[in-house]
């Protein structure tokens, strides 16, 4: 699957630079293109350097860290620190709740893309054919998602207060709503705080490949007599499948990834139900200044994410079509 | 066509679309309400302000020092776009234009990068920075150009991305005829390819300009008092009004909407391409 040609379907930004010209490149010109090859280098070294400053180095000192007896006595002159091999990873996971960071950050990550896949699908239904007011309808769908997550964090936090505007709603149907920022139920908030956030992604690339599904496999479906249902539950959605997995797949990258949307939704210390991977990783270093734990964690982190993150990279067209050697 | 296109049955359609709307608009409307309500009255949960008043929106800039955050966030970020996008052309244009071995490993980096956890770097980009800092005997931790030089790091790797998917769609012969006719690297780059590729660099800007807008991770241990971001003002305020008598709540909602206007904003006015980079690469 394709996730960019869709897009450039839908995206009148894309599509100029093609309306501009000409044919597409042929093999020939690609050839004669790199034998510029040193004027190649030259025009990367800029955010090549800078990536490997801010990138690459801090990774290297990240390992090192994590091999480290790293706190706020031995941090000035980190690098003589004692060395401890795997002490701290050993610590992380047999000592620390990181074990119970993991299951919360996955199980969480998990349960609120379930959550966001239909949301998002099902708008990408009622937006597909054109109506007055569509274009007005696409622009609300995506406002959760705009939203910074300091702002959802900060807005979330207010609603869900125990006297807060969701427990008056709750109680005027008469449940008691009860703590939704501490106590076993705040692990609900977050996941629903995080579908909230995160379902227009799905329905961003639902849409996409929804509008990329051939005319004739319409036509075809409406001479067959198929019913609505028909139509989509066995040639809608079996096409829809490639993009929502990687909806899916990116949605949970971020929910994994995510720190700042619990961080201001809850504050810290973090109730222990909704203390995720990152909130504990950044909560040991500048709250404890366990630092050479915490960067153990982070890559323990690191480590968790490389699955569904490798799968991603697989997913996604590197080059142009054509260009696909 | 339309009932050949038809997807859903009208009623299904009507009723899908209110309940998606509800979901969206409920928590969106209420905090627009709350933020023109009095803060007792959000404190108690009322949906409907009691009277409408912006006197929230008044007071906010007097209670949190929300104006210096904003200034901080916009020029912090406003930096960051406009370096990212500039950098990012050229290193998407040699990715595009030329081939050359481990081309597409660098492709695939600039996508994984989006996924590296921010705690995993966060600390040794402190240490660096410190170490940095008391060597060279010059602040760092605590200034806006630390912040600068974090962010465009981050922002980099997406930015080139979305440039390399605006770019590789730029008609090739353009740039054979100009490189015919004489014109050297430069010339092809100021004369071809940014201008045909400014929509590309507004959306390149647009993202760089959100990662720092909406960063807490690494604004909240490397700025001070004076260079705090309007995102760190928003969760310290948040953060101090617990076990106050009666929290300002409708003060806290009326920031929150302050803080998130420029991004709102920029995403209406830019929302086509916005689209087409979030759908490029999938990330926020």
């Amino acid at each position: 699957m394709t996730v960019t040609d869709p897009a450039t379907a839908d995206a009148p930004g894309t599509g100029e630079a093609r309306r501009v010209g000409v044919a597409r490149p042929s093999p020939s010109r690609r050839r004669r293109g790199s034998t510029a090859g040193g004027a190649a280098v030259w025009l990367l070294a800029p955010g090549g350097l800078l990536t490997l400053t801010v990138i690459v180095v801090p990774f290297v000192v990240a390992l090192v860290m994590s091999l480290l007896d790293l706190d706020q006595y031995t941090f000035r002159q980190w690098l003589s620190a004692p060395f401890v091999g795997a002490g701290n990873y050993v610590e992380a996971v047999g000592r620390t709740s990181l074990p119970h960071a993991i299951w919360v950050s996955g199980s969480a990550a998990v349960i609120a893309t379930l959550l966001a896949l239909p949301l998002g699908v099902a708008a990408a239904l009622t937006t597909h054919l054109p109506f007055r007011g569509r274009s007005l309808i696409r622009s609300l769908y995506l406002i959760p998602y705009v939203l910074p997550a300091f702002v959802v964090g900060t807005i979330w936090r207010i609603i869900l207060q125990p006297d807060g505007v969701a427990n008056q709603g709750l109680a005027s149907l008469g449940i008691a709503g009860g703590l939704w920022l501490n106590g076993p139920k705040s692990y609900f908030a977050l996941i629903v705080v995080q579908a909230w956030s995160g379902w227009p992604l799905v329905y961003l690339l639902a849409l996409a490949g929804l509008q990329s599904i051939d005319d004739s496999l319409h036509e075809a479906a409406a001479l067959d007599g198929a019913q609505w249902w028909a139509k989509l539950r066995h040639v809608i959605l079996p096409l829809l499948r490639p993009p929502v997995a990687l909806a899916a797949i990116i949605s949970l990258l971020h929910m994994v990834n995510s720190f700042t949307l619990p961080f201001v939704l809850f504050g810290v210390p973090s109730p222990h139900d909704v203390e995720v991977l990152p909130v504990l990783t950044y909560v040991e270093s500048f709250q404890n200044l366990r630092f050479g734990l915490s960067a153990a964690m982070a890559v323990i982190s690191l480590v968790l994410i490389l699955v569904p993150l490798l799968v991603y990279l697989r997913t996604v067209k590197l080059d142009a079509p054509e260009a696909a050697a | 066509m339309n009932s050949v296109h038809r997807l859903l049955p009208r009623p299904l359609q009507i009723g899908l679309t209110l309940i998606l709307l509800t979901i969206v608009g409920a928590p969106v409307g209420y905090v627009f309400f709350a933020s023109v309500n009095t803060d007792l009255a959000v404190a108690g949960g009322d949906f409907w302000p009691e009277r409408v008043s912006v006197d929230n929106y008044v007071r906010i800039w007097s209670t949190v020092p929300l104006g210096r955050g904003l200034a901080n966030s916009l020029l912090v970020a406003g930096t960051v776009a406009v370096t990212c996008a500039a950098v990012a052309v050229f290193s998407a244009y040699v990715l595009v234009r030329h081939r050359f071995r481990g081309r597409r490993t660098v492709l695939r980096a600039l996508l994984g990068m989006q996924s590296i956890p921010g705690t995993l770097l966060l600390l040794p980009v402190f240490v660096l920075f410190a170490t940095i800092g008391s060597s060279l005997g010059v602040p760092t931790i605590g200034t806006r150009w630390s912040l600068v030089v974090t962010y465009l790091t981050f922002g980099l790797p997406f930015s080139t991305w979305i440039m390399v998917t605006y770019l590789r769609e730029l008609p090739g012969e353009l740039i054979e005829a100009a490189r015919v006719d004489g014109a050297g690297s430069w010339q092809i780059m100021l004369r071809i390819v940014i201008p045909l590729s400014w929509p590309g660099l507004v959306v390149a800007a647009i993202f760089a300009f959100l990662l720092g807008w909406n960063d807490v991770l690494f604004a909240s241990v490397m700025t001070d008092v004076d260079t705090r971001t309007a995102a760190v003002v928003l969760q310290v305020f948040g953060a101090a009004q617990e076990g106050g008598a009666i929290p300002p709540y409708g003060q806290m909602m009326a920031a929150a909407l302050v803080c998130a206007a420029p991004v709102v904003a920029l995403y209406l006015a830019f929302q086509r391409y916005i689209v087409s980079g979030l759908t490029a690469g999938g990330v926020k």
